[in-house]
């Protein structure tokens, strides 16, 4: 009697953690995989603004040389970026929090306080043995907590404490992932806009520093040797190069960014109706897109060593 | 002309935050009225490529630096547009920015719900481990 007893509870204790693990887990991996892609995003698109904001410094620069002999030398002073401080700040705000949102809703999906309830739901357990043995001391109830029940006991609170987060999450993530969508699609839009003035301003700072580099070729003449103007011709399909690259690489930024818009909106969707295959595509191709383009980054950083 | 000299354009004042951002698709205001018909910008664009392929076309270094002279300047008038369109969106940025933040900090709230939760079973193992604590010594008081 008393095992059958305790194998019923043992049952609904599985039961219920079967019901709480199958409801939470596609939003938990939905929101998991997309933070992980947003969190790629936002680092792309930081080093994309740092890359523009250099190259425009760089054009500025060969500018400043060009002029240097001239009737109209250029001031130094005057080299100014291209975002100033407070508009790369903005920028960097709103891409962190942006990672901030993702990964907050993904902790909040998976149940980010689960280590601390399996721990409070084991010391429960425990205690009650000790309350047990305690009272069987003291008291002629003759009650016995055996380690079996304090085990079960302890699981069944945490398959309850699961069970009361899972509530707690379906019943609001949902809704706060719905209520970003508009902010998303906007910031979106906004990142965009400013890729394509990114990609307009590359493309002539690099005619810029590709012109320079010709002039003073040119105007060095004789005073480089064979070698060293050898050298400094090799450069100049080597900067076209890299105004391709750049470029590219801005434009798949772009497709990223619009991904990235296109997904949450997906999540939105998957978020309310459970149907998340479609969603599990986008950011699976969300995710490749951003990660050909940390690859990029990834060989800049490493060509530039 | 220089971006220093250029630089005399106004600081572009922030707009009332919209309620969705949208970016401008015009010049920045803080531009002379000119450049806010996009047909002269794309003028100027098309300037610019005209003398870039005249500058490699010409054999002269003479006639070289005078093209890229011409095309500096229009390079510095395009810049200066593009850094006053990218400071126009750092205003939609900032609004956007107090969006992302009022989100976060909702989601927040949310998370100290679910802490809650643990914090209750915690509270009753405190309090299942008091009892315990209590009847341990009652035999020695009885």
């Amino acid at each position: 009697m008393y095992y059958r007893k305790s194998w019923s509870n043992l049952l609904f204790v599985c039961l219920l953690f079967l019901l709480v693990g199958c409801s939470i887990s596609p939003l938990a991996r939905n929101t998991a995989a997309f933070s992980s892609a947003t969190s790629l995003v936002a680092d792309n698109t930081q080093n994309a603004y740092r890359t523009a904001v250099r190259l425009n410094e760089e054009a500025q620069a060969s500018l400043l040389v060009a002029r240097y002999d001239t009737d109209h030398p250029m001031d130094p002073h005057s080299i100014r970026p291209l975002i100033d401080e407070k508009g790369l700040q903005a920028r960097t705000e709103v891409l962190d929090g942006l990672r901030t949102y993702a990964q907050t809703i993904a902790d909040l999906a998976s149940g980010v306080s689960s280590p601390k309830l399996d721990e409070a739901a084991a010391a429960c357990g425990s205690n009650l043995k000790s309350l047990g043995d305690a009272l069987a001391s003291s008291t002629s109830i003759g009650i016995n907590i055996t380690s079996t029940e304090a085990n079960a006991t302890s699981t069944a609170l945490k398959a309850l404490g699961d069970f009361l987060v899972n509530r707690q999450v379906k019943s609001s993530v949902p809704k706060a992932i719905q209520n970003m969508d508009p902010t998303v699609e906007a910031l979106s839009r906004l990142l965009s806009s400013d890729i394509d003035i990114l990609r307009d301003q590359a493309g002539r700072d690099y005619e810029q520093i590709l012109a320079q580099q010709d002039g003073f070729i040119r105007h060095a003449g004789s005073s480089l040797s064979a070698s060293e103007r050898r050298a400094e011709i090799q450069r100049l399909p080597r900067i076209l190069a890299s105004k391709k690259a750049t470029d590219d690489m801005l434009t798949e930024l772009q497709l990223s960014i619009q991904k990235l818009a296109v997904t949450h909106h997906a999540l939105a969707v998957a978020a309310a109706s459970k149907d998340s295959a479609s969603l599990q595509a986008r950011i699976a191709d969300l995710r490749a897109s951003a990660e050909r383009l940390a690859t990029f980054y990834q060989s800049l950083s490493e060509s530039s060593k | 002309m220089s971006r220093a000299k250029s630089s005399s354009r106004k600081t572009a004042s922030p707009p009332p935050s919209p309620a969705v951002a949208t970016p401008q698709s015009d010049p920045s205001p803080s531009l002379p009225p000119a450049f806010s018909n996009p047909d002269t910008v794309a003028t100027y664009k098309s300037l610019y490529d005209i003398l870039g392929r005249a500058y490699w076309e010409a054999s002269d270094v003479n006639a070289k630096d005078t093209i890229q002279g011409a095309r500096d300047s229009i390079y510095e008038i395009l810049t200066d547009l593009n850094a006053a369109k990218l400071e126009a969106n750092t205003a939609l940025f900032l609004a956007l920015q107090a969006k992302i933040r009022d989100t976060n900090k909702a989601l927040d709230e949310i998370k100290e719900k679910v802490n809650n939760i643990t914090k209750n079973i915690s509270t009753a193992s405190s309090v299942i481990a008091a009892i315990a604590k209590v009847l341990s010594i009652t035999p020695a008081l009885l």
